[in-house]
């Protein structure tokens, strides 16, 4: 409602008029830097600690040229190991990729069916209740902090080992409620909330309101995030493998277990090629959807379509004579819209009867072989029916992972949690040093030539491409199990977001200022600091320290593949079944996470 | 509660404060009868859309009463007002259709308060609702716009749909606010006569907030007019002449003056 009056702004001037004499008081005494603010010096302090933190962390990681060249030779020694590659059959191969697309649909099926009542109860629009309101956003945080990792331990401990499905299911569906929920939540609330109000004047209830209104607006959005989501989660659920997720995930680690390099290394580009074309789907559909006519230039889909660049034409419609019907026709756009439908509930159906198609053949096979034990979850069951009986077992299962205890190991616990923050900070820290320049020279208003930032927009496509997990496989293999190869990996990844968040934060700009300077007579870098990125500071930021936050939790998960960090203190854990101290080390990354995630509010409200 | 009465809106000292120093809303008493076309006249802020609000208990008043078709709002539980509302449409100057839907569903909507449980796509309404929406929709001339999405459709088309969907729950009284004042001079004369000849044809009660005092000289019965959220004129509009309605808006020479002394005082207050 526009109930600001437009005479406002005429008494603000009175208060204004006072500080304004103030200050002119003070500057009389001939400064010409102003006094710096309280405000300002926190901001500078906590940068100022970030950067030394990243810095030693790079140190004490012992990451330097003289390791890099090391490993140089590894990786020649290496390639001759690899080559040729070695693919699986392709019925393994289908098998592993249908079973990890399957679980990642299903999983991020849940997160949306979850997410979206706990968003209508987390939203201002949707829900009076402040308490309400306050739990499920405290729910919703509390689900992003907890690693998928841990989540899947936990129910590949109540469903068993033969069961990974379910737990990878279960686990990356909670856990991506921490990002969906919030989104969702954020999209009720930005959304317009004229319609609702319309609906509610004409009487309708609170839920008819929400099914009338809220959901049809939200829909698009909806989609959107769950598609960005499925690609997150089809990443993080080959790093499940290595925990007992069945999947790609887990052929790799047998690949790994045994030194096959061929293998792992054939392996690896099966999962980079799915990722690059789950990608290219995605990224198409929400360009749709979202309405925008051009993708974004540093998506593998831009890469696409510049090599196709062709564009097809809009149909024209033909309006035929509509009579009486009060249901539509079945014109192009309607079937458009119902074959879409229908095929996302075929590829759901088609995922959960492939689920429980394996769950049917693992039982064919202990029939056929006497040696069942590594199947006894399911002695006939579906995984459905395994669900459930699970959570009769929830609360006895619960009972093994507390109370929380250290394991009489709390300085190796509190050394590697120490050692995950420090691969955090100097992936950060080496990802935001690579990403400046090159998120600025692939800006179009900061490249010297337009052919350069072309080129450096390709960089940035293939580097967010590449999944972590592959990059960090490789790593492992050319310089040894620890924390360098998954620093590097995490800094390459971090490299590729952070420079298209720059680049693109950096095109956001006023470009009016940058005109006023070059008109000035400022030359190309003169502009380049006084300008763009004077104005795109906060926002740069904000996205490193949000990187930060995905660094840590990235590295707790590589932990597991050999990467350093707390990661493989779990696995050992789960090894020796200590489940208290998996809930202890769960504790202490929780709490990590939160401390990350309170800094990062912190500092974007001074920066505000 | 409910007690028969003359008026189909009556409101006795009405007082509405916004904490934590607005008065919106200020000792306001009046009554309309049935199938009168009321016009609320006011500068920005004095009131208008509260006092709408106050008519379908979207607000209850701090102090007073608001009797509509004799019931009154404030005592009112809460499934006695959702079927007050259905009595009330409501038309607002940002139209609010729902703009992924097709223009025919967003009449619909209209008639959720009378129907039970949520509704998903224009096949969950009953075949009456929808045949129902679609006369409306032929009323307001737009039925061959009805499988278009609402957010294709101009401003002034999105306006008569709206008037569409309000008029689909089959109130007895029609409220508007500043339904014309995103529209340009042409839709809003399209949308103000579609108005006051539905009024007729079906002997609504019609509460229209405007800005423009020739728009309601020309379609208003009665003219009400609110200075800080005080009624400050009521009368029939054939006794009113342009520059008694203007008189409303303070002395238009000293109006800028005036009104900034209005709002610092207020922010005084506030301070
Ligand atoms: N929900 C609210 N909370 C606090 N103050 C409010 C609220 N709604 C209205 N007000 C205040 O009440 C006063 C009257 O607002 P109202 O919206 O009724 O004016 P209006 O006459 O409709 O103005 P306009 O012509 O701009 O729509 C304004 O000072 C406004 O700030
Ligand atoms: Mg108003």
């Amino acid at each position: 409602m526009a109930v600001q009056t437009d005479e406002r702004p005429q008494t603000t001037p009175t208060p204004d008029a006072g500080s304004g004499a103030g200050t002119a008081a003070a500057s009389s005494d001939g400064r010409t830097l102003p006094k710096p603010s309280p405000r300002g010096i926190t901001v500078a302090v906590v940068l100022g600690l970030f950067l030394a933190g990243g810095i030693w962390s790079v140190i004490d990681l012992r990451i330097n040229f003289a390791s890099l060249m090391d490993s140089w030779a590894n990786t020649q020694n290496f390639m001759g190991r690899a080559l040729p590659l070695d693919f699986p059959a392709w019925d393994e191969l289908l098998r592993g990729t249908l079973t990890t697309l399957s679980i990642v649909l299903l999983a991020t099926l849940l997160a949306v069916l979850i997410s979206i009542p706990c968003a209508l109860m987390a939203a201002r629009t949707t829900c009076r209740s402040a308490a309400l309101r306050t739990s499920s956003r405290v729910f919703i945080v509390i689900m992003r902090a907890i690693p998928e990792l841990i989540l899947a331990l936990f129910f590949l401990r109540i469903y068993g080992f033969g069961a990974g499905a379910i737990a990878g299911i279960l686990a990356l569906g909670l856990h991506s409620v921490g990002m969906l929920g919030k989104m969702y939540a954020d999209a009720i609330e930005d959304h317009d909330d004229g319609p609702r109000q319309a609906q509610e004047t004409a009487g309708a209830k609170r839920i008819q309101q929400i099914f009338g209104s809220v959901m049809p607006g939200i829909t698009p959005a909806v989609i959107a995030h769950a598609l960005h989501r499925f690609d997150i989660n089809l990443r993080a659920s080959v790093i499940l493998g290595w925990v007992g997720v069945a999947g790609l995930g887990a052929d790799l680690r047998a690949a790994q277990g045994v030194g096959n390099y061929p293998r792992l290394l054939a392996l690896g580009l099966i999962v980079l090629l799915l990722c690059i074309l789950v990608e290219i789907i995605s990224g198409r559909l929400r360009m749709k959807l979202l309405g925008r006519a051009e993708p974004s230039r540093f998506g593998v889909l831009w890469a696409w379509q510049k090599l196709r660049s062709r564009w097809s034409g809009e149909r024209l419609e033909t309006r035929p004579s509509l009579g009486s019907r009060t249901i539509p026709p079945w014109d192009g756009a309607r079937i458009a819209r119902f074959s879409h439908i229908g095929l996302t509930l075929a590829l759901i159906l088609a995922s959960v009867v492939y689920i429980e198609w394996s769950a049917l053949l693992a039982l064919l096979a202990s029939w056929t072989d006497a040696d069942v034990s590594s199947w006894e979850v399911f002695t006939g069951e579906f995984h459905v029916a395994a669900f459930f009986t699970g959570l009769v077992d929830l609360p006895e299962e619960s009972q093994r992972w507390f109370p929380p205890h250290d394991g009489d190991i709390q300085s190796t616990i509190f050394a590697q949690i120490l050692v995950t923050i420090q691969i955090a900070l100097a992936a950060t820290f080496l990802g935001a040093l690579l990403a400046l320049p090159v998120g600025a020279l692939a800006a179009r208003n900061v490249a010297p030539r337009p052919g350069l930032a072309q080129f450096f927009r390709m960089v940035i496509v293939v580097t967010r491409g590449v999944p972590e997990l592959i990059l960090a496989l490789l790593l492992i293999i050319i310089m040894g199990l620890g924390a360098v190869a998954g620093t590097l990996a995490l800094a390459l990844g971090a490299m590729g977001l952070l420079s298209k968040l720059v680049a693109d934060s950096i095109e956001d700009t006023d470009v009016r200022i940058q005109d006023a300077l070059v008109t000035g007579g400022a030359g190309r870098a003169q502009v380049f600091f006084a300008a763009t990125m004077r104005q795109s500071a906060p926002a740069v930021v904000s996205h490193v320290l949000y990187q930060l936050d995905v660094n840590f939790r990235s590295a707790t998960l590589l932990g597991i593949v050999g990467a350093g960090g707390i990661g493989y203190q779990l696995e050992m854990a789960r090894r020796t079944l200590q489940w208290e101290v998996v809930t202890y080390i769960l504790i202490c990354v929780v709490a990590v996470v939160l401390l990350i995630e309170a800094v990062s509010v912190f500092m974007r409200r001074l920066m505000r | 509660m409910s007690v028969p009465t003359d008026y189909d809106l009556s409101l006795r000292d009405v007082l509405k404060f916004f904490p934590p120093s607005t008065t919106a809303v200020k000792d306001v008493s009046l009554d309309v009868g049935p199938g009168t076309f009321t016009v609320l006249l006011g500068l920005s802020g004095s009131g208008k859309s509260t006092l709408l609000r106050l008519l379908n208990g979207l607000h209850t008043p701090t102090e007073g009463e608001v009797r509509v078709l004799g019931t009154d709002v404030a005592q009112a539980g809460r499934s006695e007002l959702r079927r007050l509302r259905r009595d009330i449409g409501m038309v607002f100057q940002q139209f609010h259709l729902v703009g992924s839907m097709s223009t025919l569903e967003n009449v619909c909507t209209g008639a959720l308060g009378s129907l039970r449980g949520p509704r998903v796509g224009l096949f969950s309404y009953p075949k009456s609702v929808r045949q129902r929406a679609l006369e409306q929709l032929e009323r307001v001339g737009l039925a061959d716009h009805r499988f278009q999405r609402a957010d294709t459709l101009s401003g002034g088309q999105q306006q008569r749909v709206a008037v569409a969907r309000a008029l689909v729950q089959r109130p007895r009284i029609l409220l508007a606010d500043e339904p014309v004042a995103s529209l340009d001079p042409e839709s809003s004369n399209q949308v103000m006569s579609l108005i006051a000849r539905i009024a007729r044809e079906d002997s609504l009660t019609v509460v229209c907030s405007l800005h423009q005092v020739e728009l309601a000289l020309q379609w208003g019965d009665r003219v009400f007019g609110l200075r800080h959220g005080e009624l400050v004129l009521d009368d029939s509009s054939c006794n009113i002449t342009h520059e008694r309605a203007m008189s409303i808006y303070g002395n238009s020479a000293v109006l800028p003056a005036a009104a900034g002394a209005g709002a610092a005082a207020t922010s005084g207050a506030a301070l």
